[in-house]
């Protein structure tokens, strides 16, 4: 990365889905995917597939670092008929982004009341917690990673707010040391 | 005043020299001077005019403590008001100016204000300017009269970030109290952040030094200290604004506002030196002993050549010495005790040493101008004097001590709960919150191996709270060798102008008056009186007051109370508090699309919506209008994708949806919907929408623009309260809806999908999933603007694509996308009400007009009960339709009043010219019995009435024929 202070990342088209209710905790178990035991919990998989445990029983299931067959023929059958009674899909056509660099730390302060100090500096590649707050006034999930440039943060957002999310975030990060806008390919590199 | 020589400590650079204009003076100060120490270097005494008499006024507490020091600055880009001159760093090339002054601070005009005291008592404009015919006069003479300094509409648009920041312990004050908690909560592991308001480290223990430089020493050990230590972080000209639940502290920097979350917070933000109360203690050159000392040891200006002393505790003593230390002639020392208490002992003694009369007994009786008029000499009686014997003493200064008031609001704010103690003369907490600490002068103690001794406790106890250290019950300080504070420092004179509000000028008599005309509590004084009610927010009034108050009514202070001391501690720039709005706005997927069409956005909610649709050369109500004829005639297509969209899953889903509607929906029949309004608990509706059952389990609704994201979470909260097992999804923005609305919507619609959309398959009503130009789509076949519509709710990466093809297709049909305001003309037509339009927040189920939307017989909905007590009292208002004739010239608005008898009798809910009818019509929600009649007065804009005649609505095809549209193939 060049002297800007951030990098953002589109990650937007990543297979995605979520899905809720008292069955689907086993149901994503009997499809193989591991799913963490803790709310407010997310893993990444050795396929690269981040189950996130958003609540006691709704989660997020993105082909983050791989995974993505797998993830669309899930997100199939949780659409059809043969789905459990228990099991109900969330659409999730989010806004995501990765926020990453040396002026994450000082962004999040501007934009969010969660102190992400400590996380950014824990950050692992495949576990970390999720937390469901409010970014720039808009409710989010950001989940800290750490991904191949170093500690970011992982943000969903509903698309509704995608255009004020992504412009405002442009203009916090601009003063905060000015933004790379990087795209990242499927298994995790930034071109 | 002139400057000293250097003095250890000061703050000023004097190899940095200021200049800049005051007035029509050019100022010479030093970097690190403020506005008012520049002033006083150079000998200005007179730096501002009082609010209501314009009375010439100097340095009081040179702390900010009084708005004495306010002034208008012009700078470089803009011209600031209301500039705190006490604790803004002057810069050079500023041009600084008294505030509240016609003609200049030297020839203000309005000075005769002050002559006219006698005419303008305590709360006199409550008495005065009742004449109708006379008030516009007033009302302009006030406009001109009141505030303070002056906006500069020129000023270049600043924008300033707010961020966050966190701690474990946050120390507010950085005083020998404050360092010592910092220090020792750092010290046991704890991160510190440590906030002080000046520039400089210390408090107190910077300046008021007793003659010695040992406070002054041990005070700066303690800096250095803080200043060194790996977790303690220091943010100075920084001041907690206020406290806020769960350890949110808003600090003020010069930039920014920083919004602070802290484990645990220290209060040790000191204590406000406090006037004493006598005639002509707002002359110029009388100021409190401790502005005399920041004056000399901080900034290297002698305050006054010579003057007197006005002392109650042994602080007033140090401040003697400390003049004599700086070559000041400090020709006595009026102590209003009977003898000194047991620490002045040694200050006494070496002042008489030094031979410096000290009388005790004092009682001051007036401080009188001298020929500029700041003050000249000082008058004064003793007890054991005989009667009516005064002093006088030439002077060009008075430096009073007579006690001091806790900087305790954030406390207050904290809900702490206080004690009167006597001891101290002041208000002490004695039961705090946990996570919130106090220490130091604010906590009732005074000398500063006590102060340091406390904020250690106070630093290790917050700490510790957190996990760090072990020490977890705060020790009692010990008591007060002296009382700081006298008990009542407020000696009345026959000519009034003891002032004890400088701010509000506000002297002894107009207190009692207040008193003796029935406003004898502490908030009603308050407010009638206007005490503590100006800039400085009685920081060093309230007590003075209070004590007047006291004894008024014969009683202790204790039995008193204090007012509420409600945030921001100090003034706040309005660029702070603004600085960064984030003000989130949802598109939806079919944004870009309106744009490209050429749509006039307005918001609805926090989304963006079309208005309508520009047409070359047609006006907005042409276009508007031509949109609801292409719908009633033909076909549209609206986005209305900002509804809410929420599915409802699970065994107990119809049973969730009975509870939270008042229409039956456990009856709905599988591919049916059905309307659906929600009440709260007392019966008034809060919103509306479509039921739809997808499922045996599997329910869809929509909710309105404005409540999507509100509701989502009530509802939420009620399902895990009431232990239903119902899952609910909120799609709002991940699903794109609009409504195909006209005769031809069916031909349209069906060149896209397989499904059979004749009435038999989908009837009015229905509801399915199907595909919709190769999209997933649910359609419900609904009719809120009154003809034959489908309504398709699909998953938004989807929308764009089918709305094009629904438009490509429906150009046969000359389709028109219309927008909000056709939308809302449409729905007029039918009588459909809009909830927040044509109810508000306290219309109840029952006056809308919508008995078949309700059904009293469930066992149970929100809002049931409510509605049964209602149904069994005279209804207080009900919704109307009304017309007026094609002709009519002029038309109501909406909210013009429906008058009847003269009084006002309802309004106007919604109303506009409907293309389809050719004429006004419109909803008012209006008294009962107006609706059994014919017609409707309403008053518009002008004042003058018009005539409405009452229609019962749907206005257009009441049997609903036209949303019933059969299959015509």
């Amino acid at each position: 990365m060049s002297e800007a202070a951030l990098r953002f990342e589109d990650l937007s088209s990543r297979r995605r889905f979520g899905c809720k209710g008292p069955g689907a905790e086993a149901w994503l178990s009997a499809r193989g995917y591991h799913v963490p035991p803790m709310p407010n919990t997310a893993v990444v998989d050795a396929a690269g597939v981040l189950v996130a445990r958003l609540a006691t029983s709704e989660f997020l299931v993105e082909a983050a670092d791989g995974g993505g067959d797998d993830v669309s023929s899930t997100m199939q059958q949780l659409t059809s008929a043969g789905r459990p009674p228990d099991v109900y899909p969330v659409a999730r056509f989010d806004l995501v982004l990765s926020i990453s660099g040396p002026g994450t730390d000082a962004l999040l302060r501007q934009i969010c009341s969660v102190h992400f100090t400590p996380l950014l500096a824990d950050a692992k590649r495949h576990a970390g917690p999720v937390i469901l707050t409010s970014m720039i006034g808009v409710g989010v999930v950001a989940c800290p990673r750490l991904g191949d440039l170093g500690p970011g943060v992982t943000v969903w957002i509903d698309p509704s707010f995608a255009h004020y999310f992504w412009t405002t975030l442009l203009e916090v990060g601009d003063e905060t040391g000015g933004v790379i806008i990087g795209k990242s390919n499927a298994v995790g590199h930034t071109t | 005043m002139k400057r000293l020589p250097p003095v250890k400590g000061e703050l000023i650079d004097r190899s940095r020299p200021v200049q800049f204009w005051f007035e029509d003076l050019w100022v010479q100060g030093y970097r690190g001077d403020t506005i008012s120490t520049a002033l006083a270097a150079n000998g200005v005494r007179v730096i501002g005019r009082s609010f209501k008499y314009h009375r010439p006024r100097g340095l009081l507490s040179v702390a900010d403590h009084d708005a004495n020091a306010m002034v208008q600055v012009l700078g470089n880009d803009r011209s600031i008001p209301n500039v705190r001159a006490d604790v803004t760093a002057v810069q050079s090339g500023w041009q600084v100016s008294a505030v509240n002054t016609k003609g200049g601070l030297a020839k203000d005009r309005l000075a005769i204000l002050g002559r006219l005291s006698p005419f303008l008592p305590v709360g006199f404009y409550y008495k005065a300017f009742h004449s109708k015919r006379w008030f516009p006069r007033w009302e302009r003479m006030f406009r001109s009269l009141a505030g303070l300094g002056e906006i500069d509409g020129r000023a270049a648009r600043r924008s300033t970030a707010k961020r966050y920041d966190f701690c474990d312990v946050l120390v507010i004050g950085a005083g020998p109290s404050g360092l010592s908690a910092a220090l020792t909560a750092a010290d046991q592991g704890a991160s510190v952040l440590l906030v002080e308001e000046s520039a400089s480290l210390g408090g107190s223990g910077a300046y008021a030094r007793g003659g010695s430089g040992e406070i002054a020493e041990r005070t700066v050990t303690l800096a250095l200290a803080v200043r060194s230590h790996s977790r303690i972080r220091v943010l100075a000209n920084t001041y907690a604004a206020g406290y806020y639940a769960d350890h949110w502290v808003p600090l003020i920097g010069p930039e920014c506002m920083i919004k602070a979350r802290a484990g645990s917070v220290v209060v040790a933000q000191g204590a406000y030196e406090q006037p004493a109360v006598f005639h002509g203690n707002d002359l110029p050159g009388v100021m409190l002993a401790s502005a005399a000392q920041r004056l000399m040891y901080q900034y290297a200006v002698a305050p006054a050549g010579r003057v007197v002393v006005l002392t109650a505790n042994q602080q007033g003593y140090a401040a003697a010495l400390d003049g004599l230390a700086h070559g000041i002639d400090v020709c006595a020392v009026l102590d209003l005790r009977e003898e000194p208490g047991s620490a002045s002992g040694v200050a006494v003694s070496e002042l008489i040493r030094r031979g410096i009369p000290v009388h005790f007994g004092a009682i001051p009786v007036e401080a009188a101008a001298g020929k500029g008029g700041d003050v000249g000499s000082f008058v004064f009686g003793l007890r054991a004097a005989p009667r009516r014997t005064e002093y006088r003493l030439d002077v060009d200064g008075v430096w009073m001590s007579v006690g001091f008031a806790p900087a305790n609001a954030l406390l207050h704010q904290a809900s702490a709960r206080m004690e009167y103690v006597r001891s101290v003369e002041q208000f002490v907490p004695y039961s705090l919150p946990a996570g919130v600490f106090a220490c130091g002068k604010v906590n009732g103690v005074y000398p500063l191996e006590e102060r340091i001794s406390d904020g250690a406790d106070a630093g290790a106890c917050a700490a510790a709270r957190l996990g760090f250290g072990t020490v977890s019950t705060r020790r009692l300080p010990p008591p007060p060798r002296e009382c700081p504070t006298h008990s009542y420092p407020i000696f009345p004179h026959a000519r009034g102008k003891e002032f004890v509000d400088f701010d509000e000028d506000l002297h002894v008599r107009d207190l009692e008056n207040a008193c003796q005309e029935g406003f004898d509590s502490s908030e009603l004084l308050k407010r009638f009186s206007t005490v503590g009610m100006g800039p400085s927010q009685g920081k060093h009034s309230n007590m003075n007051a209070l004590r007047i108050l006291a004894r008024y009514r014969g009683e202790g202070i204790e039995r008193l109370g204090t007012t509420t001391a409600r945030p921001m501690f100090h003034p706040v720039p309005l660029a702070h508090l603004a600085g960064r709005g984030f003000t989130p706005e949802r598109r939806t997927a079919l944004d870009t699309e309106h744009e490209a069409l050429g749509a006039v956005w307005m918001p609805a909610g926090n989304w963006r919506r079309p208005e309508y649709y520009i047409v070359a050369d047609k006006s907005r109500e042409q276009a508007i209008a031509d949109e609801v004829r292409a719908v009633r005639n033909r076909v549209g297509l609206i986005d209305v994708g900002t509804l809410g969209k929420i599915e409802a899953h699970g065994p107990d889903a119809a049973e969730f949806l009975e509870r939270v509607y008042c229409a039956r929906f456990a009856n709905l029949k599988i591919g049916m919907t059905r309307y659906g309004l929600m009440l709260d608990e007392a019966g008034i509706v809060v919103d509306d929408g479509v039921v739809g059952r997808l499922g045996e389990e599997a329910w869809y609704f929509t909710t309105t623009t404005g409540n999507s994201a509100t509701l989502f979470r009530e509802l939420g909260r009620l399902a895990t309260w009431w232990g239903l097992n119902v899952g609910l999804v909120n799609l709002t923005g991940h699903y794109a809806a609009f409504n195909l609305a006209g005769p031809a919507a069916r031909s349209v619609l069906r060149e896209h999908t397989a499904l059979d959309l004749s009435d038999a398959s989908l009837p009015y009503l229905g509801i399915r999933e199907a595909l919709v130009a190769g999209a997933p789509c649910r359609i419900m076949r609904v009719g809120f603007v009154g003809e034959l519509g489908y309504e398709i709710h699909l998953p938004a990466i989807h929308a764009v694509d089918v709305w094009r093809s629904l438009l490509a297709t429906g150009s046969r049909f000359h389709i028109q996308p219309f927008g909000v305001e056709a939308q809302r003309m449409l729905r007029l037509e039918k009588g459909h009400i809009i909830v927040g339009q044509d109810t508000d927040g306290v219309t109840n189920a029952l006056e809308v007009d919508a008995p078949w939307a309700i059904r009293m017989e469930k066992p149970f909905f929100i809002g049931q009960r409510s509605l049964r007590i209602l149904a069994q009292q005279p209804r207080r208002q009900t919704l109307v339709g009304f017309t007026l004739p094609p002709e009519a010239p002029s038309h109501p608005k909406e909210c013009h009043l429906v008058i009847h008898d003269g009084r006002i009798a309802g309004r106007v809910t919604s109303v506009g010219v409907s293309p389809t009818l050719g004429r006004c019509i419109g909803l008012a929600l209006v008294e009962p019995h107006l609706a059994d009649g014919k017609r409707l007065h309403i008053r518009i804009e002008n004042g003058a009435q018009i005539e409405a005649d009452i229609a019962r609505a749907p206005f257009y095809d009441p049997k609903g024929d036209r949303q019933r549209m059969g299959d015509q193939g």
